[in-house]
């Protein structure tokens, strides 16, 4: 987190404001329920606009906390899974040679 | 995918997307494997060849989706790239069976679908022909995050569920996209899913979450766009 003047909120307060409606609308509910059999909690979304809001306002220090805290909790749940294959480092030797000539179009 | 194409038509930028990219449509000699194509009053206007170009073409300019696929790859620096002589490129194409490729949303769920492929085999070291494992990881992934399971194609497919069905949906596709291009058994395929779905279905780099529709594609690539921001400041 960066600290002093040049910090500012990790989304646009519009950002939380569109993740949290699209969250509870009717439609996000169905495909949520229809993936994870369970209903979306959406709740999280609220308290950072919130707090993005209140930094806009007050510049709290308060609000940045919670929002990094949020933001960060996102990044380890989506990291948690181990995975299947190595990363790169770069692309593949063979990506940048040309194709085979095309012979059937 | 939900909703109606956008209306714009596809533009230069897009005929300069389709050279760069690779991708074409060609016709194989096997029969269609889903029935004929749709026949409209302005199809008998464009061969199937025509249709199929002028629809990759409107999927390239317009489909969030495969924006946001093609900017990761763009980003890491993996697309734009000086040729050089020497070899064939095996690995780079994709290539769509215009004879099969009903619509446009179907067009675009495939293109999605295997820019995922390209995607996970630009980023990781992925053993597409000798580990089952990593064929299964990416077929999931495929699956998962192109449209293929959404709860309207699945209803379309006469497969009625709702309760986490989607995961069922991604599960059966994968074996068998895999039976398709391997040649092993139904048990040793499944097998190979159930081993690695718990990660694979919860990886959905690039875009950060399952993107049911457009809208929430445009959420995804709007997140891409302002990565950045985001890890500046977390």
């Amino acid at each position: 987190m960066a600290n002093g003047g040049g910090w500012r909120p990790p989304r646009p307060c519009e950002a939380y404001r569109a993740e949290w409606e699209l969250c509870r609308s009717a439609g996000h509910f169905l495909r949520h329920y229809y993936v994870h059999g369970e209903r979306p909690a959406c709740g999280q979304w609220r308290r950072d606009l919130a707090s993005c809001r209140e930094w806009e306002e007050r510049r709290s220090a308060e609000a940045q906390r919670s929002l990094c805290e949020s933001e960060r909790a996102r990044v380890r749940a989506a990291q948690k899974h181990g995975l299947v294959w190595t990363p790169r480092q770069s692309p593949p030797a063979d990506w940048h040679l040309p194709l085979p000539q095309d012979k059937d179009s | 995918m939900a909703g109606a194409p956008d209306e714009r038509g596809p533009g230069p930028a897009a005929r300069e997307q389709l050279q760069q990219q690779h991708v074409g449509c060609r016709v194989f000699s096997e029969p269609p494997a889903q029935g004929m194509p749709q026949q409209g009053f302005l199809s008998s206007f464009f061969t199937s060849n025509q249709k199929c170009q002028l629809m990759l073409l409107k999927t390239l300019e317009t489909n969030p989706y495969v924006k946001l696929l093609l900017d990761a790859m763009k980003y890491s620096g993996w697309l734009w790239s000086p040729g050089q002589t020497g070899t064939v490129n095996p690995v780079k194409m994709i290539v769509l069976c215009q004879n099969n490729i009903r619509n446009q949303a179907h067009m675009s769920r495939v293109v999605t679908h295997e820019l995922v492929h390209a995607f996970d085999h630009c980023r990781a070291h992925v053993d597409w022909f000798t580990n089952v494992r990593h064929l299964a990881c990416s077929e999931v992934r495929a699956a998962n995050l192109s449209g293929d399971c959404s709860l309207v194609n699945e209803i379309f497919r006469l497969r009625f569920g709702l309760k986490q069905h989607h995961q069922t949906c991604v599960r059966d596709r994968a074996i068998l996209s895999i039976l398709a291009v391997r040649n092993i058994s139904k048990e040793v395929a499944q097998k190979a899913v159930d081993e690695v779905f718990e990660s694979c279905f919860n990886d959905h780099e690039p875009f950060g979450r399952i993107p049911h529709n457009k809208t929430y594609a445009r959420h995804a690539h709007r997140d891409f766009q302002n990565r950045d921001r985001y890890y500046a400041n977390i």
